[in-house]
């Protein structure tokens, strides 16, 4: 008889195990079901408030009867063909970014990391610079070539960083080196092309407006690649939270499953980044938030972090779109008003994240 | 299932940090790797748990050269808990512990029966199962480390690995952890390795004893045989004498400032 088999033990914990079951588990799921119905009511409310503001505003009534096709004319052209295909793209992107946040949390072993850190937005913009400024004449193929931007850059970072295997610290300050870089190069490239900024700095502060369902069909075909695999990666997740000696313990291939789970964060945020252009703080706050609401478990966590941010960018979107009458702020700039102090609120209200 | 390294060389990049080291582990022993800071007992314990790659020699375990495992059937043979290990401070007790359970499951199966009647088992043996529900800060630093023993426990291992698990632990929880080492090893067999700086503790729990100095091993034995004063000055450089209290040996050093005898 193996020694983890003790009958009399086995007995003893039966009854205890099923009131365990019934009582405990209970409660830790019971909450993340009431955190995600608030977040999917927030979700359904603010969508229907960004459909019915903007330039006209639609009563409730209104909006309904023109998403199920009740209404012809101009209020059906301005909800289902303008306002609904920004509204599910902010929502997809949200998501997306939040997703590629927790993931790289993750691989980095910390609540700090950012797709930025590995390169993701410094070698689009890297990209979309150069196109916008020295070849005008491509500017079609940004998101093209802002996508191969980021892919490069982050596999520049990680190769540079690899030493028998990846270290989180050595990456984020690769990452830091590599990002000083790209954005001495972009600034260099801006300086000498000033006249033709504007585009190159709707790239820059990511927006979301002009965007119509041929984006959306973009989209969400990379976020049924993206999300579907970060629910691959869920497991790996949470062991490498673990540390690395703990995972090789339990059989866990460290440096592979921060490849693949890096590799899923950077395609969603490249991704993202190539259709509207840089989006900061998503891919930092929401994962943390969604931390402190439901727990460090990403079985939990990951769902509430997409469902979060899709709130969240496409609540930005709706204020930058609306809070001054007749100008639209972009929504990268929106985040990052937003962005910069929640994080710091949240940065002293919670030092503590993980321990011996 | 004996687990044994012949000749192994460990290096840190370009430095070999271990020379020709010979280890034997049986099954059912406690054995204890003793030896002064940097003198590579660490670094053994991560080689032959393959934590770490060894450069030269070669280490089996159970007849299979360590490096042919798969890393899943290496964690159901061994575990391994090292010196550092961090949990997200929201992860319950039970929780943690069920992460022993990662080397029996397929890539995306959740927990079984057969897991849930482990981690309970693993809980109870190390007493932790009445904080099962308590997150892994509610509880005090000797509990936290039971915790993480019992999550190395739940992987069913048939050779037990602790890197100083005594190391960040008042004397109370020290004593606590090595009265549960021994306790696991007595009742169910598992073969337990160690890697301890306190010599009061080695001599008092381990049957067999391997002193390391500067990458090689200097001495290998029973406690009785490799404690010795002898051994005191030759690889840690103290002076000091075993002597046996009520039939236990206890180290007694030389005082601080009393002029060396050489």
């Amino acid at each position: 008889m193996a020694y983890w088999e003790n009958k009399r033990v086995i007995e003893v914990l039966k009854n205890k195990r099923a009131e365990r079951k019934a009582r405990k588990e209970g409660i830790s799921l019971l909450r993340a079901g009431l955190v995600w119905t608030v977040l999917v009511a927030v979700l359904v409310f603010l969508m229907l408030t960004a459909i019915a503001i903007g330039s006209v505003r639609y009563p409730l009534a209104l909006v309904l009867r023109a998403l199920f096709g009740l209404e012809e004319g101009t209020v059906s052209v301005i909800v289902l063909n303008l306002r609904l295909p920004r509204v599910l793209l902010a929502m997809l992107l949200g998501a997306a970014l939040a997703t590629s946040g927790s993931l790289l949390q993750a691989v980095m072993r910390n609540p700090l990391a950012d797709p930025g850190i590995i390169g993701v937005s410094a070698g689009a913009a890297t990209a979309a610079t150069t196109i916008l400024l020295l070849f005008p004449a491509l500017a079609l193929s940004v998101p093209l070539f802002a996508f191969i931007g980021a892919g490069l850059a982050c596999l520049l970072i990680y190769s540079m960083a690899w030493k028998g295997g990846v270290d989180p610290i050595r990456l984020i300050l690769t990452g830091v080196a590599i990002n000083a870089v790209l954005g001495g190069y972009t600034g260099l490239l801006q300086l000498m092309y000033s006249d033709n900024l504007a585009s190159v700095l709707a790239f820059m502060n990511g927006n979301l407006s002009g965007r119509s369902w041929v984006h959306v069909q973009t989209v969400v075909v990379y976020c049924i690649i993206g999300l579907g695999a970060s629910l691959f990666c869920i497991k790996s997740a949470n062991a490498l939270q673990l540390g690395d000696e703990m995972c090789k313990n339990l059989g866990v291939r460290v440096n592979l499953n921060r490849i693949v789970l890096s590799a899923v964060s950077a395609f969603l945020a490249a991704a993202t980044v190539s259709v509207v252009g840089l989006i900061g703080f998503v891919g930092l706050v929401v994962p943390r938030v969604a931390r402190m609401l439901v727990g460090s478990d990403y079985r939990v966590m990951l769902p509430t972090s997409m469902l979060l941010g899709a709130a969240v960018l496409l609540f930005a979107d709706t204020v930058g779109r609306s809070i001054v009458p007749g100008m639209e702020i972009p929504v990268g700039i929106v985040m990052a008003v937003i962005g910069g102090p929640a994080f710091l609120y949240m940065l002293r209200k919670r030092g503590r994240f993980s321990g011996t | 299932m004996e687990l044994k390294a012949q000749a192994i060389d460990i290096a840190y990049d370009m430095r070999t940090v271990v020379h020709g080291m010979d280890i034997r582990i049986n099954k059912k022993e406690i054995t204890t790797i003793v030896g002064p800071n940097g003198s590579g007992k660490s670094t053994v314990l991560k080689a032959i748990t393959r934590l770490i790659p060894h450069k030269k020699g070669t280490v089996y375990l159970g007849g299979k050269l360590l490096k042919e495992y798969r890393p899943k059937a290496l964690s159901r043979c061994i575990g391994v808990l090292p010196q550092v290990h961090a949990a997200p401070a929201d992860f319950r007790v039970r929780e943690l512990v069920s992460y022993g359970r990662m080397p029996h499951q397929k890539m995306l199966s959740g927990l079984s029966e057969e897991d849930r009647r482990v981690i309970d088992w693993a809980m109870n043996a190390t007493g932790v199962f009445e904080m099962r529900d308590k997150s892994i800060f509610q509880i005090s630093g000797g509990e936290r480390q039971r915790v993480w023993i019992a999550t190395v426990l739940a992987q069913q291992p048939e050779i037990l690995f602790l890197d100083e698990p005594t190391t960040f632990l008042d004397v109370a929880h020290q004593y606590e952890t090595m009265r549960l080492v021994q306790r696991l090893n007595r009742e169910t067999g598992i073969g337990v390795v160690m890697v301890l700086h306190d010599l009061g503790h080695a001599l008092e729990v381990s049957d067999r004893i391997i002193a390391m100095k500067e990458g090689k091993k200097y001495a290998e034995g029973t406690p009785s045989e490799v404690i010795t004063p002898d051994v005191l000055k030759a690889v840690w450089g103290v002076t000091g004498k075993v002597v046996d209290v009520g039939g236990r040996p206890i180290i007694v050093y030389d005082e601080l400032f009393a002029p060396t005898i050489s």
